[in-house]
């Protein structure tokens, strides 16, 4: 439990530090915190294959992807150009309100039990693999399809034609 | 562990797949070819598709195939024919034009997003939903943004990713609630769907779908997008796109808050004002719009409300209608843009003044730019007026006759803009009075699909009973 307290306050304080930080190099760090904050969540709810992937695939190579698209465009300090003044009180106020909600919902619930809570082996990766090519084969092979097209998209929108056009 | 019926109930994807592999080979193996190549080959393809399908992959009764992922019934059936059937057209509409009919990955882009839509209207567990409706959106993205050289096309593209990342992030919340309050993903094992949130679940699907249906507060892309992308492709996105979108929220609401649910009110009133909304809006802003992309496009944001009202109505008669509709609808607006293309080739401008004269530069094409307006207004012998009855008086069974009024109302409006165009054909003659100094020339691919098409709304506004039955056997596996 005291793990969790601790852990749940860096996870929502390096957020708000991601949003605050004007400095784009440090709202990547805070956001490479933050995954790894969450990757320990799923660990704690015994999920070792998804808090892998969250290190590797989030913290690691998204993150890498990020730092380096921050640096080849050099724009590590934002200016303060925001010309939707009347946007920041209203979201605040709105997400205010939506934490209130939700701990009201709670307490008048008076409990979580309304949430089911899924098989317990549900994480290991021996199980993901099973469900992988047994339940979820098809939108396994779908996620191919749609990867392969992802791919063929980019190729398209970013090569340059060298045939340059050639009709 | 496989049986026939699972091949059959992926079998127009796992056609469409291979079909899609071999424009991408002959793409890069093929040199010495004819610029209409590919695009003949995808649409002969996509042709033996829709013929294989139509006759072998027909449901006897509606089944639950690939554990769960996937239903197999009436409705995956009938729209699937559609998606196909709409590909095979915009292929068509393709070839022909610069920069995008000669390139293989522009056909491949296409197959793949009508594989997307076939998994929408099928899927039975919100994991699958959830990739088919990436697996159509992001070959879209790309498509709508094709023309590289074009700044409206970049545009088009870059404004339709970002808001349709924005839209589908926040309908994944919707489906993460559900999952979690229920530890589900099967839409079918949620049968007593009475959570503490299920108003603000439906909240936020609704926005996922009313952004792919372009529903009144999230119609805002549709007119940028629609202006900038390639014609064909804007034509694809404003039929097929959206009867999958339609698909989608069939088998969502139907599936999780039927009649019975005690959410069925809520759900249905949000979307009667929705479908008022944005048959208003569509049909108001329309008339003043000078360029005909951007025009239809909010013709087509009107023709999702019109559609909604049988969503709404929640009977069997109502979704009978709406697939009846989205089935007149996919052929007139195809027709349409199959037209714009036609014109626009050759004559350069999307502009509606620039439409004068077009009666003498070519008659066969203004006759068939006649069929899909009038179709597109609601006028007797064409696909789009039967489709609007049966719609209306969905909503009239279903005792919301304020509805079918308002209905009615709008299409009034809506024939004012359709025969201005019209009139703008026939009527306007060109600066100089020399029409036939400069003729529209029609090449082949465009005879052939916009003679089908006008066939397809003739036959479906006078012969429309065989076309009801299909749209009614469809209602019938979801009640």
């Amino acid at each position: 439990m005291t793990v969790f307290i601790i852990l749940a306050l860096v996870a929502i304080i390096t957020a708000l530090g991601m949003l605050i930080s004007r400095n784009a190099v440090y709202s990547a760090l805070f956001l490479v915190l933050n995954f790894a904050t969450v990757a320990v969540f799923y660990l704690l709810l015994g999920a070792p294959f998804i808090a892998i992937t969250q290190v590797t695939v989030y913290a690691g190579a998204i993150m890498v992807l990020f730092l380096f698209v921050i640096m080849l465009l050099g724009t590590d300090e934002l200016e303060d150009t925001d010309n939707l003044t009347w946007q920041r009180p209203l979201a605040i106020g709105l997400a205010v309100v939506l934490v209130v909600e939700g701990i009201y919902l709670m307490l008048s619930q008076n409990t979580l039990g309304f949430i089911t809570t899924p098989s317990e082996d549900l994480g290991s990766p021996q199980a993901i693999g099973d469900m992988l090519f047994s339940k979820y084969l098809l939108p396994f092979e779908a996620t191919s399809i749609l990867l392969l097209v992802a791919m063929v998209g980019a190729i398209v929108l970013t090569v340059k034609n060298k045939k340059g056009e050639q009709s | 562990m496989f049986d026939t019926t699972m091949i059959m109930a992926i079998l127009p994807e796992i056609l469409m797949l291979i079909l899609g592999l071999l424009v991408l080979v002959f793409d890069l193996i093929w040199k010495k070819r004819d610029g209409r190549d590919l695009g003949w080959l995808t649409a002969g393809g996509l042709l033996f598709i829709l013929i294989v399908t139509a006759a072998i992959a027909r449901p006897a009764e509606s089944t639950l195939v690939f554990g769960g992922m996937i239903r197999y019934d009436m409705m995956s059936y009938v729209f699937k024919l559609l998606f196909i059937f709409g590909s095979m057209m915009t292929s068509f509409f393709m070839m022909d034009i610069e920069q995008l009919g000669k390139r293989g990955e522009a056909y491949i882009l296409l197959l793949v997003a009508t594989i997307g839509m076939s998994l929408m209207a099928s899927s039975a567990d919100l994991i699958m939903l959830y990739l088919a409706i990436e697996t159509t959106s992001i070959p879209m993205y790309v498509l709508a943004g094709f023309m590289r050289d074009d700044e409206k096309s970049t545009e088009a593209g870059f404004k339709y990713l970002l808001f349709g990342a924005m839209s589908s992030t926040i309908m994944l919340y919707g489906f993460s609630l559900i999952f979690g309050f229920t530890g589900t993903t099967a839409l079918t094992a949620i049968t007593d769907f009475t959570l503490p949130l299920a108003v603000g679940i439906i909240f936020l699907m609704m926005v996922g779908i009313a952004f792919k249906i372009s529903l009144a507060p999230l119609h805002f892309w549709a007119p940028d997008v629609y202006e900038g992308a390639p014609t064909p492709i804007t034509g694809y996105l404003s039929t097929a796109s959206k009867a999958a979108g339609f698909a989608v929220l069939l088998r969502l609401f139907l599936g999780l808050f039927p009649e019975t649910s005690p959410y069925a009110p809520t759900w249905t009133m949000i979307m009667a004002v929705l479908a008022t909304i944005t048959m208003t809006l569509g049909n108001a802003v329309a008339l003043s719009q000078t360029n005909i992309k951007r025009m239809l496009a909010y013709s087509s944001i009107a023709h999702a409300g019109y559609a909604l009202v049988g969503v709404v109505s929640l009977s069997e008669l109502g979704v009978g209608s709406v697939t009846f509709y989205l089935i007149a609808y996919v052929m007139t607006n195809l027709a349409a843009f199959g037209v714009i293309a036609a014109f626009s080739r050759v004559a350069g401008s999307d502009e509606i003044s620039d439409y004068a004269g077009m009666s003498r530069r070519n008659p066969t094409l203004a006759l068939v730019a006649l069929v899909a307006f009038l179709s597109l207004t609601g006028m007797p012998p064409f696909g789009g007026f039967v489709a609007k009855v049966f719609v209306f008086a969905a909503a009239v069974k279903a005792d919301m006759i304020w509805l079918a009024v308002i209905g009615v109302l709008n299409s009034i409006i809506g024939v004012y803009y359709y025969l201005t165009v019209l009139k703008v054909i026939y009527l306007h003659r060109m600066e100089g009075e020399n029409e036939e100094a400069h003729p529209i020339p029609i090449t082949r691919p465009y005879a052939i699909a916009l003679t089908v098409l006008s066939f397809a709304i003739l036959a479906i506004g006078i012969v429309f009973g065989p076309w009801f039955n299909i749209a009614s056997s469809v209602a019938e596996g979801l009640f």
